[in-house]
């Protein structure tokens, strides 16, 4: 069991979890009745982690450390940025149920009353299963170049699978079942998405995404569509004695003795024969993405300090929120950064980075940790070390999940002073 | 087919093709495409000697199926029985016709382009002999109408060749077309056109496919886009049809101005693949990142361009037909009038997609924005045509404008601040005599010459074809070449000490509208900054830095025009030097902004990382998720 974090009136404390690949947070919020509210954020590990605990007994973890004197667990907001794998596995552990829990906030896009919502969702999840399936399938049939391509779909597929159990408790779980309130956020009406709620006073929300912007949203659909279509009919091996035009068909054999002008290389029928072999990569890759893509985006104002969680945001939604000129101030004003989507290049815009984080004025979380194939780019060298150079207290750097002895780190967010 | 002698020879080829797609061929009712009567075309390809496939000089179709491993037998177009009805009839179900189609459509184009350039272009594949010295070969395009599964279709640099898909149409959302029904892409009019231009575009700039910039890829996506739609202005009876439809308003949303409409709605966009029209707004120059995207604005700006200009030309006619009101009467146009006005269109199309073409000989060879080719447009158009007599031009530099195109380093959207900067001829020896002189007799013979069926003669493409194949001759002019280039570095913005590549050498033949013959003398030379060259520099991801100058001189050699992008180096001139270094800083931000917005980043290989930006280049990926 771990130590109980020692809490503090003038600062958050934030403790982040050791879950592998993955994003768990538990923050402890002074408020000035002098009691902490709790707020977790993500639960999760990615199948393909290394070296990573039991996500099980981080859930357990947390609920001990969410446990108050009187034995009961209580969670006064539990945020779920959006539904990979890597972000809500450990809500489908045993033992959320007995967790009193007072709201509990998702991405728009998990609203079952909202007809777009459901539509993404739904183009998500059956793109996820299809390339899965299919990739699976390709993997073992397989080999080089293809079979690689493949088994990285299925990998990257997996993540974005329903999820569907972990999603449950969020959606109808915890003490309190149903009754609990469920947010769907940002609202429809930009000007409500700054607000507070009972749950947490002196807390000021901002949600600034993801994006209800048509354009912004076309592209969590689009990945999915152009490999929906071509999967359900691909000509296979087994029904390649049937080609389109059967009168005038000729096996390559026959076709060479009497057309040698037109005959093509070996080099260049294999070429041909494998175009679109890593169709599934591309709609694994482009699904993960639009995934990504519905990654709330908040920030919480508390006194003085100004604490970012973008989940796993992308691009678009990121673009939406710098160009917003309210958010663009709030974000000016971070004074914790938890870094996107583990530490990959494209989830913290350079210009984010650059132009708009303060230097020496926030500190960087990153929630992340080895995985057998994607080692060099997540988290990104490059990224760490310029968020490293300008973040604050330089000796510290970027403070990593991987990087700790214990199974979790704690740090404190001063709510008072510059 | 051999003919009988005596006979006089045919100059061109009828063929029928459908105009636009099997899908608008077939509707009737949708108000916003024609009746069907004009949507099964002829069009006059010229007649060149063709073998089955079709085979000819420069391009072969070749019928290989990949996805069912067969080939499907290629179609005989000189069988007296296709002969004799002008070419077999548009059939989805018949191959033969599929192939006659992507043939007579990328002949079309080919012709737009050979006269337009006023040379005629062959393919080449470059390969390395045993002592890894370059081997130049002309071989033919190949097309290959049912080579893959897929909502695409493709250039592939590395096979010379177009790639095009099939697929079935969305069972849910299939527009006009039958659920489930096959798509073939190799049927659709503009995706031919649009993927024979991206060859084109690859042949006449092989390094444009580098993405130093973000309006390289976009300038490849859409000048493939403007050149497929205006060649649906050449056929007349399509043309004067929608005239009539629109009441002469060619803006309006139809087929004319939209690319591929049965790709789209099969593939559930619900509409055309991209149009030409749109609602111009500088901040979109500023902020599109996606290349079709962003290549749609060109494509706006120059249709804008020719709609304008169209309108001036056709303003008489209608002030004649209206009595001077400028009113066209309730109900249908006269058909003369409706004449009249297809011709203005039609010549304003062809004029307009001359001068685009035109100007790829004074484009820089790397790094391309649309601004350099908004000037080098106003430079090609002006030095044949000094007058603008339709206003074509100003048509052209507004509508750039409208958009937030500007050219960098210009004092103003003056036509004369436009145009590229003369050379100051005192500091340019003349090309070297010798390779000049064969240059201009090779591209000369190479333009005369006629690929006509002459019975029992020998085919001179096999000449013309020598020439690209004595490698040595090749070679030596290249190193003449090289060392004119070198002598002259500093002006050329390259820096001496580093390598100089001449990456092309070619005379153009035009005609002036006073009749004169205009030879121009077309050089391009490259050079690489070394640190970037290989892909250890993550800051790079892949494309190098290079540096690269078209010279442009007249049929004696000596220079006219020098076009830059010089290189960062000390041995160039303080202003160049900076405009390089501030090159460079952009390609940098570029790879950023790539990075950002990349959703490959995080899941790429070590390997692939290394040349991430370079990959980007790759047009099947490129056209993938229904964008072509």
């Amino acid at each position: 069991m771990n130590p109980k974090p020692k809490l503090s009136s003038k600062a958050i404390t934030v403790r982040m979890y050791y879950v592998g690949f993955g994003d768990s947070f538990l923050l402890f919020v002074p408020a000035s009745d002098g009691r902490h509210r709790k707020i977790l954020i993500d639960c999760g590990k990615h199948q393909q982690s290394v070296k990573a605990p039991n996500i099980a007994d981080v859930a357990q973890q947390i609920i001990e450390d969410a446990t108050d004197a009187d034995g009961v667990a209580r969670i006064d907001l539990v945020i779920a940025t959006h539904r990979h794998q890597d972000h809500v596995s450990g809500f489908e552990k045993p033992g959320w149920d007995k967790v009193e829990v007072k709201e509990v906030w998702m991405p728009w896009t998990e609203d079952p009353n909202d007809p777009k919502a459901v539509e993404i969702l739904k183009a998500q999840s059956t793109t996820a299963g299809a390339v899965h399936k299919a990739a699976k399938k390709k993997a073992k049939l397989t080999l080089g170049a293809t079979q690689q391509a493949a088994s990285a779909a299925a990998a990257l597929a997996e993540n974005s699978l329903t999820n569907a159990k972990a999603m449950k408790t969020l959606h109808a779980g915890f003490a309190g079942g149903k009754k609990i309130p469920r947010k769907f956020l940002p609202h429809k009406d930009r000007t409500a998405d700054t607000f507070q709620v009972a749950a947490l006073p002196d807390v000021n929300v901002h949600v600034m995404g993801p994006s209800r912007d048509p354009k912004v949203i076309n592209d969590l659909e689009d990945a999915s569509q152009e490999y929906l279509l071509l999967a359900r009919s691909e000509p296979t091996a087994s029904n390649r004695a049937l080609p389109l035009f059967q009168n005038l068909a000729l096996h390559p054999k026959e076709f060479a003795a009497k057309h040698k002008s037109l005959t093509l290389k070996s080099t260049d029928i294999h070429r041909l024969n494998n175009i679109g072999d890593d169709r599934e990569l591309a709609a694994a890759i482009s699904n993960e993405a639009a995934v990504n893509g519905t990654s709330l985006m908040i920030m919480f104002e508390i006194g003085k300090a100004y604490m970012l969680f973008p989940g796993d945001a992308q691009w678009g939604t990121w673009n939406a929120a710098m160009n917003d000129t309210e958010w663009h101030e709030l974000l000016k004003k971070s004074t914790f950064y938890k870094i996107g989507h583990h530490g990959s290049h494209n989830a913290t815009p350079i210009d984010f980075v650059e132009k708009i984080l303060r230097q020496d004025h926030f500190i960087a979380m990153a929630c992340t940790g080895p995985t057998q194939k994607w080692t060099d780019t997540i988290p990104r060298p490059k990224l760490m070390k310029k968020l490293s150079e300008i973040a604050k207290g330089k000796a510290k750097g970027v403070i990593r999940s991987d990087k700790q002895k214990k199974p979790y780190v704690d740090l404190n967010v001063p709510i008072t002073g510059a | 087919m051999a003919t009988k002698p005596g006979y006089p020879q045919p100059l061109s080829r009828p063929l029928k093709i459908y105009a636009f797609d099997p899908m608008v061929a077939l509707s009737s009712n949708d108000t916003t495409i024609a009746r069907s009567s004009s949507k099964k075309i002829s069009v006059d390809v010229a007649n060149e000697k063709l073998a089955p496939g079709p085979q000819g000089a420069r391009i072969e179709v070749i019928d290989y199926d990949g996805p069912n491993r067969r080939y499907y037998t290629p179609v005989d177009l000189n069988d007296p029985a296709i002969l004799m009805q002008g070419g077999l009839e548009p059939a989805e179900s018949d191959p033969h016709f599929h192939q006659q189609m992507v043939y007579a459509v990328a002949m079309k184009v080919l012709e737009n382009f050979d006269h337009a350039l006023g040379r005629k272009l062959r393919f080449l594949k470059v390969s390395k002999d045993r002592q890894g010295r370059e081997k130049f070969m002309s071989v033919p395009l190949r097309i290959f109408p049912h080579a893959f599964w897929g909502a695409n279709a493709f250039y592939d640099h590395d096979l010379i060749a177009l790639l095009f898909g099939y697929f079935n149409a969305s069972a849910a959302d299939p527009g006009q077309n039958m659920p489930g029904q096959t798509i073939f892409t190799c049927l659709s009019h503009d995706i031919i056109a649009h993927e024979m231009t991206h060859a084109l575009v690859d042949r006449l700039k092989k390094l444009f496919t580098e993405p130093s910039n973000r309006d390289v890829l976009a300038f490849h996506e859409g000048f493939a886009d403007i050149v497929a739609i205006f060649q649906h202005f050449s056929f007349p009876s399509v043309l004067r049809e929608f005239i009539q439809k629109t009441r002469a308003n060619l803006r309006e949303n139809t087929p004319m101005v939209t690319l591929a409409q049965q790709f789209g709605r099969a593939t559930g966009i619900g509409d055309s693949l991209r149009s030409a029209i749109d609602e111009p707004d500088p901040r979109h120059y500023e902020t599109a990142t996606e290349v079709h995207t962003r290549g749609s604005i060109l494509v706006a700006a120059v249709f804008e361009a020719f709609f304008v200009t169209y309108q001036r030309r056709i303003d008489e006619l209608i002030h004649i037909a209206t009595g001077g009101t400028g009113i066209l009467p309730e109900g249908d146009l006269f058909p003369e009038l409706v004449n009249r006005i297809a011709n203005e269109a039609s010549q304003t199309a062809q004029s307009i997609l001359t001068m685009c073409i035109r100007a790829f000989d004074y484009l820089p060879p790397v790094d391309i924005t649309f601004g350099d080719y908004l000037r080098a447009l106003v430079t090609a158009d002006r030095e044949l045509l000094p007058e603008d007599q339709y206003g074509q031009r100003a048509a052209a530099i507004e509508a750039f404008r409208r958009r937030g195109i500007y050219a960098k380093n210009v004092f103003s959207l003056a036509e004369e601040s436009l145009l590229w900067e003369c050379a100051d001829e005192e500091h340019f020896e003349p090309f070297p005599g010798e390779t000049l002189r064969e240059e201009v007799i090779s591209d000369a013979q190479e333009v005369s010459y006629v690929n006509l069926p002459k019975s029992g003669k020998h085919y001179p493409h096999h000449k013309s074809r020598q020439r690209f194949n004595n490698f040595h001759h090749v070679r030596k002019n290249k190193e003449e070449m090289r060392a004119w280039a070198k002598k002259h570095a500093a002006k050329l913005g390259l820096d001496p000490a580093l390598k100089i590549d001449p990456i092309g050498f070619h005379a153009s033949f035009r005609i002036s509208p006073q009749g004169q013959l205009v030879v121009e003398t077309v050089a391009q030379f490259v050079q690489t900054l070394p640190e970037t060259a290989n892909s250890t520099s993550e800051d790079f991801g892949g494309v190098p830095f290079r540096a690269g100058c078209t010279v442009i001189a007249s049929a004696d050699g000596s220079v006219r025009y020098v076009i830059r992008k010089p290189m960062v180096s000390k041995k160039v001139s303080k202003a160049m030097h900076n405009e390089a270094a501030q090159r460079l800083e952009e390609q940098r931000g570029f790879v950023n902004k790539f990075d950002s917005i990349d959703p490959r980043n995080p899941w790429y290989s070590p390997r692939e990382y290394e040349k991430r930006v370079a990959l980007a280049l790759n047009f099947e990926a490129l056209h993938r998720r229904a964008i072509l």
